[in-house]
């Protein structure tokens, strides 16, 4: 489907629908919402009794940068990991491009594995695979997955690797790797599978400011190229920066959303203000 | 006394095929085993955990009599080479199963989870992402399991298998109840497992020095 060479944040053409619980999207709502590259409708997530995340709504729009912000606890990771069922929600709606799913029923392991290959996930503590080599680390995926032989899969992994400015470390095992850049790796094999989506989970919190940095730089470039992005982070003043739009979580629920000029500098509920003072009195 | 070493060496090519094989058959069942054990359906992980628990908890001899005289005498007919490769192999099968599971759990965290949102299918998961990293740390359990392994072999001489420990009881027997012949087999034995020893600290380094540092 996708040749190497295609730009870092090539999206290639909707998939056909495939039957079962994915049901391709009545075509004049598509064409209204050909813009709308993830609704989450009504999402709910149980962990037992718990209610981690409640009728959680949320549409983002191809090429979006949305950041969700929240105190610990609030569900910011269980919403997230919900996008490509990592949680299996117990209730609500989900589209990830072309494809609609509704949660109820129990998804069959090809549909899953369509939905994950459309997304992207970084996590915190990078989970790069440590008995390979970096090339192999972000080609294999791509073999497996997208079926791509080893010379395009090796070309596409040679050009993100420039891109995330790693190209010396392709025959490296990762232990050998600062954190910072076993993250940047992590973000080249998921871009690696042209996802739609890219899903970070606090990608910076594992490591040192000065590391994070060299993250945060690549993650700025893969924004300004036009990747959909959902960001669950801690950095304030990166996601006031470059997020197009901040999601506030607490205690499960969607507390509060909008560019981050009014999120953040003029946040409505008191308990947003809450938490972004106390984001402020920690600096 | 070097015709009697040399007459306990007829008995190592046996010695190294009921070791060789059980190990083998017991590194391969042990796969199946430890997925079921692993599995979250119990019509899966019951039957594995009955199997290992029984298996453990009964001393190889019982198993060997088992498989040679029971299922020997009706059901096939199987030399005592055979029976024995195969009732050391089943039981050799729950312990390596073990020993795969604790390698399992000592996987790094998120490792299948990375996988998975990649969107792998789980048999490529297993096989290209859990397994070679759970068989890598499993190397040095393996490895002592093989050496009590060949010495627990001895007990298939009960059943006539010819090995070391064979000729070397019927020497003893012979030559007046002298245990000259035993500690011989003795030595042989440590001999055996030097090779052992070495090839899996070799390996042991090799898929270290990858990985780490
Ligand atoms: N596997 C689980 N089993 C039970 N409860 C869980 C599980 N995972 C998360 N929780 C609970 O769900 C709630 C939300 O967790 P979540 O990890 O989504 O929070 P978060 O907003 O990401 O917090 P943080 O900023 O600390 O990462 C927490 O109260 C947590 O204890
Ligand atoms: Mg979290």
């Amino acid at each position: 489907m996708t040749k190497p060479g295609h730009s870092l944040t090539d999206e290639g053409q909707p998939s056909p629908a495939t039957a079962g619980a994915l049901a391709p999207q009545g075509s004049q709502r598509a064409a209204a919402e050909a813009d709308t590259i993830v609704r989450i409708k009504d999402i709910n997530v149980r962990y037992g009794r718990y209610h981690a995340v409640k009728d959680a709504c949320l549409d983002i729009r191809r090429g979006e940068v949305v950041a969700i912000v929240g105190p610990s606890g609030a569900g910011k990771s269980t919403l997230l990991r919900a996008i490509n069922m990592l949680e299996q929600p117990s209730s609500g709606t989900l589209q990830v491009g072309d494809f609609t799913f509704s949660v109820d029923h129990r998804l069959t392991a090809q549909d899953l594995l369509k939905l994950r290959r459309s997304t992207g996930m970084v996590f915190q503590s990078f989970n790069l695979f440590p008995h390979m080599t970096v090339e192999r680390n972000i080609s294999l995926p791509q073999m497996r997955v997208l079926g791509r032989s080893r010379k395009d899969a090796d070309a596409r992994t040679a050009q993100l690797l420039e891109r995330v400015h790693l190209a010396d470390k392709a025959q490296s095992y990762p232990a050998r790797l600062s954190g910072g850049q076993q993250q940047r790796i992590a973000i080249a094999r998921a871009l690696a599978l042209d996802p739609k989506v890219m899903l970070f989970d606090e990608p910076t919190s594992a490591l040192d400011p000065e590391l994070g940095l060299e993250v945060l730089a690549v993650m700025r470039e893969l924004a300004e190229d036009g990747m959909t992005m959902i960001i669950v982070t801690h950095e304030i003043a990166f996601a006031a920066d470059v997020a197009d739009r901040v999601i506030v979580m607490a205690d499960g629920a969607i507390i509060e959303e909008g560019t981050p000029e009014a999120v953040i500098r003029n946040p409505s509920s008191p308990r947003t203000q809450r938490f972004f003072r106390a984001v402020v009195d920690r600096r | 006394m070097i015709e009697l070493g040399l007459s306990l060496l007829r008995g190592v090519p046996a010695t190294l095929i009921v070791t060789g094989g059980a190990f083998l058959l017991g590194a391969l069942a042990g796969v199946p085993l430890v997925l079921m054990r692993r599995s979250h359906l119990r019509l899966l992980q019951y039957p594995a955990r009955f199997y290992i628990a029984v298996v453990r908890g009964i001393p190889p001899i019982v198993w060997l009599f088992v498989i040679f005289f029971g299922l020997g005498s009706g059901i096939l007919v199987l030399t005592s080479l055979q029976a024995a490769v195969i009732a050391m192999g089943l039981v050799s099968a729950a312990y390596l199963a073990e020993i795969y599971r604790g390698g399992f759990l000592a996987l790094p965290g998120g490792q299948g989870e990375a996988a998975k949102a990649l969107g792998m299918s789980r048999l490529d998961s297993l096989r290209y992402i859990l397994a070679p990293q759970v068989l890598r740390v499993s190397v040095p359990a393996m490895a002592t399991f093989l050496v009590s392994l060949l010495k627990d072999t001895t007990v298939a001489s009960t059943i006539g298998v010819r090995d070391v420990m064979m000729y070397a009881s019927q020497k003893a027997q012979s030559g007046g109840g002298s245990f000259t012949p035993f500690i011989l087999a003795a030595l042989l034995y440590i001999l055996l497992t030097i090779p052992v020893a070495v090839l899996s600290r070799r390996m042991d380094e090799r898929l270290r020095t990858r990985s780490q540092a």
